[in-house]
């Protein structure tokens, strides 16, 4: 643990873990992808000022066109409503900070550095070019080999997982430290629609995540899933689109919730039909997974199916009807202040109906026919989605005082809003008259010119504009009036009751909301009896993660709360480096196949990228431990909601959250297994391996769950000599259970000729298919085998007699990875 | 333009450009309606409801800071129930009149009570252009040639990667997936066309599919059936010429996949004039 700095200095923006200035890097990050993504959607606009490739050479148009949907979707929009959420969901529900500070600044640091990642890639021989959908096999390197392209989709995998960290960091968050009295339903509509966000991520980027797996596996290690005609293709299509329909609402709600706050602000009316807009922003996060069909409705899916996407599509427009009516209704009767949030809020709804109606147009299938690939679809998502953007505007506006402690300029703002407004319909609105362009093209019928050269000139107007907002922020916050504490006359939540800025501890007293509005309670905190207060009965927790063991020494009513640690940004430098060498070792390294293991030659025609590969991974690890080490203190709140996990302890509730997501990239590539042995035709495999192995692993890791049990039990005792003794047991079956995998493979591969790409028995990609679904549960075992060796060297030392959840958090992991085998072994052994 | 081309039909078949452009009306009117209702209405509530600086109603009861929220019931709530009904019973019609009409879409020339399709052709996709297999084994590049007053079912499919193939102004659209085949149909009914005209439409790739993505472009030619068939039976004898003699797979048209194309054509069905 180090001392936080103070903000003038560099250094604490390396450091900081507090969600305030966590916040703050993510809004300035995602501004940058701002303009980034907007210098690259001008170059499509020149591009498409005259018919045929004047400006852009054919393919630097295709990879503007793919890095403008990557940077916006993913580094711009998602990014910038998590600003807001970093600072603002805390001081809402009344916390001290997110669950886990480490991890959130480690959530920041992929984010950026992934950004840097997709900037090199431009630098490698080009960046990726198939568009921000990335379909198959188009993606594969057949198709697009170079260097950069597998560096964007690194960049991307980079992105996800900092997203998963963070996903996890505000589900715990919300589910956990809610001030005492305040209800799930009693959150803020911004807190709400968070919520509803991350469950929507937790499931949706695992998805992605698997996906992008899946085709790194293709591109760095030679498989060959994409290139299948087995229905490769298809595949990419549903699990893309399967993540990609939620990332639409997932990219939206923010925004939504944005919208909710504005409206009830500044109509000073609180909003109409409170429950039921709640209700139908849940129902909307469900129905978004029922929908992705529909983004292949010119596919070869069945009829049934089709219409039933159909009706769910079209279906899913009613929830969002309630919260437009219920917006536009709050707005009566009450004394509206056409202040620039305000304006920015109303404008994204009136951009948000436009793009809502013309939704329900692409939902039916005939009309999707037909509207599929033209700029119909490009017009509409970026009324929704961009109108969405309208919004997070509007609340940079809102929440600048409260940031920064400075007002802004009100005329500047109106001056910005109107001219956006204006040059967004004159882009956007363009779209839909030339509709029938197909996208990505930019040899178009002349007719549809003056319509692409009036939304050109719309472009760079809306894209001016923003200047007038960063002169306005840089202005103001240099010489800009200070802010008073609520600014806003109409505010309810609890980010107006402190002062602007808020202290680093947010509160002053503990806050509280049992009376039915927020009081600040005063007390002094009682020492270790109040774990059996009613709030935290079954809440003990003191430490993060299994890096507090010490808690005995540091009793918590003398022991400040941590703000400061270098291993996030050090973590994701490392994970950086590892992911920047691992886009060029396919291509420095060549191996020769030969009839035994010790025959296979390797030549490394470049070093560069394997040795950044090798320092990379030695600098996760390194940084890893060093982060299990860092006396790191983030305290649960002792009071808390926590319905409905009140009895759940905060980093196992952290733990379930990440296991909900891996379960769903298992999901995801054993659903790839099935469906393309379905399109194979699923009679027409038989398992390529013997039965054997498999059933003998089975029983090997089965045991390894029973002897991590007995560790956990030994570790309650007290007893060292027992945990050492079954931890030692679990690892040394998990070194069996790997072993007797590489034997298998050895066998595999130098005796029966079953290699990631060749198959003896049948489909080459069967064999590409087992190999890396049971090469990703082995990566998951290799995880475990170091977490139970960093366990056990700590046991050795001593460690966990106080404190024995560790050993449990890890027990879960395995369990989960054991449970994956029961499930695998039936379907590459048995069937 | 493209209407009184395409609008008649044959034989009770209906031109998917006709069906799209109802459905296309439907949704445009009302869509403008209900948008154009909501919006006034929105921004109406938004003038009369601004702050002017005059004193507040007495009943005007703003949120304080802090409090717990509990949103609004009585006849604003009302009026949020009676919208939402409105708009589901829009929404629900909606469906069931769009699915109506796509049953028609997806039978096209199969569907019972109507002419079935006079030929079938495989379409196949490829980086960067289209290849046209007919049943009789003849195959083109970039054109599709068929006859008036015509249903044509098309196969679609990829060599390579994932393409889109659409024609505009007849209003169809197939995804042309590798190892995958997604069918569509047009007719090509309209004005009788007289021995040597012909009709053009332009066919377009609507899937980023690499470099040559934005020029991948095709035609369809509808010729006058008399001229379709002299074209099609040279093609046929050409091809049988040269499978016969050299055995070099090269047509009048095609490129190179002449042989292994005619034995893998759909069985033949000719041509029915």
């Amino acid at each position: 643990m180090s001392e936080l700095p103070p903000k003038t200095s560099l250094r604490r923006w390396f450091v900081t873990t507090n969600h305030k200035d966590v916040g703050i890097l993510y809004t300035i990050t995602a501004l940058f992808f701002l303009i980034m993504g907007g210098m690259l959607a001008l170059l499509i606009r020149f591009q498409l000022w005259e018919p045929g490739a004047q400006f852009l050479s054919e393919i630097a148009y295709n990879e503007a066109v793919t890095t403008h949907g990557l940077v916006m979707v993913f580094w711009f929009l998602s990014p910038f409503g998590f600003g807001f959420a970093n600072y603002f969901v805390p001081l809402q529900i009344g916390a001290d900070d997110l669950a886990f500070p480490r991890l959130n600044a480690l959530s920041y640091w992929m984010y950026a550095l992934s950004g840097i990642l997709l900037g090199i890639s431009y630098f490698q021989g080009g960046t990726l070019s198939t568009g921000w959908t990335m379909y198959a096999p188009l993606n594969v390197p057949m198709y697009t080999p170079s260097l950069g392209s597998t560096g964007a989709i690194l960049a991307l995998a980079m992105f996800v997982i900092g997203i998963t960290a963070s996903t996890i960091n505000f589900l715990t968050t919300i589910h956990h430290s809610r001030a005492e009295g305040m209800g799930l339903m009693d959150m803020p509509l911004f807190t709400w629609s968070i919520l509803a966000t991350v469950y929507m991520m937790l499931f949706a980027f695992a998805a992605l995540l698997a996906v992008a797996l899946i085709l790194l596996s293709d591109r760095i290690l030679g498989s060959i899933y994409f290139s299948a005609t087995e229905g490769g293709a298809l595949l990419w299509g549903h699990l893309f689109w399967f993540f990609g329909h939620p990332e639409v609402y997932i990219v939206f709600f923010p925004a939504l919730g944005v919208m909710l706050e504005l409206f009830q602000s500044f109509s000073g009316n609180r909003l109409v039909g409170r429950k039921w807009v709640i209700i139908a922003i849940c129902l909307i996060s469900i129905q978004s997974f029922l929908v992705w069909t529909h983004h292949m409705f010119l596919t070869t899916i069945n009829l049934e199916v089709k219409t039933l996407m159909m009706a769910t599509s079209i279906g899913i427009s009613l929830p969002f009807d309630l919260v437009v009516f219920s917006l536009i209704y709050t707005l009566i009767k009450g004394r509206i202040k056409f202040t620039t949030p305000f304006l920015f809020a109303f404008g994204a709804l009136l951009l948000f109906i436009v793009g809502g109606i013309t939704g329900v147009f692409l939902g039916a299938i005939v009309l999707d026919y037909e509207f599929r690939g033209t700029y119909w679809v490009v017009a509409h998502f970026h009324y929704v989605m961009f109108g969405g953007a309208t919004a997070l505007f509007g609340g940079i506006y809102y929440w600048f005082p409260k940031m920064s402690g400075k007002m802004y300029d009100e005329f500047l703002g109106k001056v910005h809003f109107v001219i956006f407004f204006i040059g967004f319909n004159a882009v956007y609105f363009s779209m839909f008259l030339a509709w029938e362009t197909p996208r990505r093209v930019f040899e178009y019928d002349p007719a549809f010119q003056p319509m692409h050269q009036f939304g050109t000139i719309g472009a760079v107007v809306l894209g001016l504009s923003f200047f007038i907002m960063f002169y306005n922020f840089a202005k103001s916050y240099v010489s800009g009036p200070d802010a008073p504490d609520n600014p806003w006359e109409y505010t309810r939540t609890a980010e107006w009751a402190v002062s602007s800025p808020p202290p680093l501890e947010n509160w002053g007293g503990r806050p509280s909301y049992a009376s039915g509005k927020l009081e600040f309670v005063s007390e002094a905190l009682t020492p270790s009896d109040d774990h059996d207060g009613p709030a935290a009965a079954t809440d003990g927790g003191h430490g993060e993660g299994h890096g507090d063991d010490h808690i005995e020494s540091y009793p918590y009513w003398d022991k400040h709360a941590s703000h400061a640690s270098i291993w996030p940004f050090a973590l994701s430098l490392a994970t950086g480096i590892f992911f920047f060498g691992l886009s060029g070792v396919s291509s420095s390294i060549d191996i020769t196949t030969a009839d035994t293991l010790f025959g296979t030659g390797i030549t490394v025609s470049n070093p560069v990228y394997p040795v950044f590969t090798a320092l990379g991974l030695l600098g996760i690890i390194w940084t890893a431990v060093k982060w299990g080490l860092e006396d790191f203190y983030a305290p649960p709140m002792e009071i808390a909601e926590r319905w409905p996990f009140e009895g759940v302890e905060k980093v196992k509730l952290g733990m379930w959250f990440f296991l909900a997501s891996d379960v769903i990239v298992f999901g995801a590539f054993i659903s790839a297994a099935v469906f393309i042995r379905v399109a194979a035709g699923w009679y027409t495999w038989e398992p390529l391996t013997d039965s054997l192995p498999g059933l003998i692993n089975t029983f090997v890791l089965l045991t390894s769950s029973f002897t991590v049990i007995l560790a956990l039990v030994y570790a309650r005792r007290k007893s060292r000599k027992g945990l050492i003794a079954y931890l030692s047991a679990t690892i040394l079956l998990g070194l069996t259970f790997l072993s007797i995998k590489m034997w298998e493979w050895h066998h595999e591969i130098y005796d029966v000729g079953v290699t990631l790409t060749q198959n003896s028995h049948g489909d080459p990609v069967q064999a590409t298919i087992y190999y890396v679904t049971t090469g990703l549960h082995g990566l998951h075992v290799v995880i475990g085998l170091l977490i139970a060796g960093f366990l056990l060297v700590r046991a050795w030392n001593g460690a966990y007699q106080e404190d024995p959840r560790p050993v449990e958090y890890f027990g879960l992991y395995w369990h989960f990875v054991d449970i994956v085998w029961v499930i695998l072994f039936p379907l590459f052994y048995l069937f | 333009m493209i209407a009184s081309v395409l609008l008649q039909g044959t034989d009770g078949l209906r031109a998917q450009a006709e069906i799209f452009n109802e459905i296309f009306s439907v949704f445009l009117g009302l869509g403008t309606l209900i948008g154009v209702i909501v919006v006034s209405y929105m921004l109406w509530n938004a003038y009369k409801y601004r702050d002017d600086g005059s004193e507040p109603k007495e009943s005007f009861d703003p949120p304080v800071l802090g409090e717990l929220p509990t949103g609004k019931g009585g006849p604003k709530a009302k009026k949020l129930f009676l919208s939402f009904g409105l708009s589901a019973i829009v929404v629900i019609s909606l469906v069931v009149y769009a699915y109506g009409l796509l049953l028609v879409v997806e039978q096209g020339p199969d569907a019972p009570g109507v002419e079935s399709a006079d030929m079938e052709v495989d379409v196949v996709g490829y980086q960067f252009g289209w290849e046209f297999q007919y049943p009789n084994g003849v195959t083109t590049q970039n054109t599709l040639y068929v006859p008036e007053d015509s249903a044509i079912e098309l196969r679609v499919t990829s060599r390579d990667v994932w393409h889109t193939f659409g024609v505009t102004d007849l209003r169809i659209k197939s995804d042309a997936i590798p190892g995958d085949y997604s069918e569509t149909w047009f007719t090509t009914d309209g004005e009788d066309l007289a021995s040597g005209e012909e009709r053009t439409h332009q066919i377009e790739c609507f899937e980023l599919c690499g470099s040559g993505h934005s020029y991948m472009t095709g035609e369809i030619v509808v010729m006058d059936d008399q001229d379709f068939n002299t074209w099609y039976d040279e093609q046929a004898a050409a091809l049988e010429n040269e499978s016969d003699g050299s055995g070099a797979a090269t047509n009048g048209t095609d490129s190179g996949n002449g042989m292994e194309n005619a034995t893998n054509a759909m069985t033949a069905q000719g041509v029915e004039a």
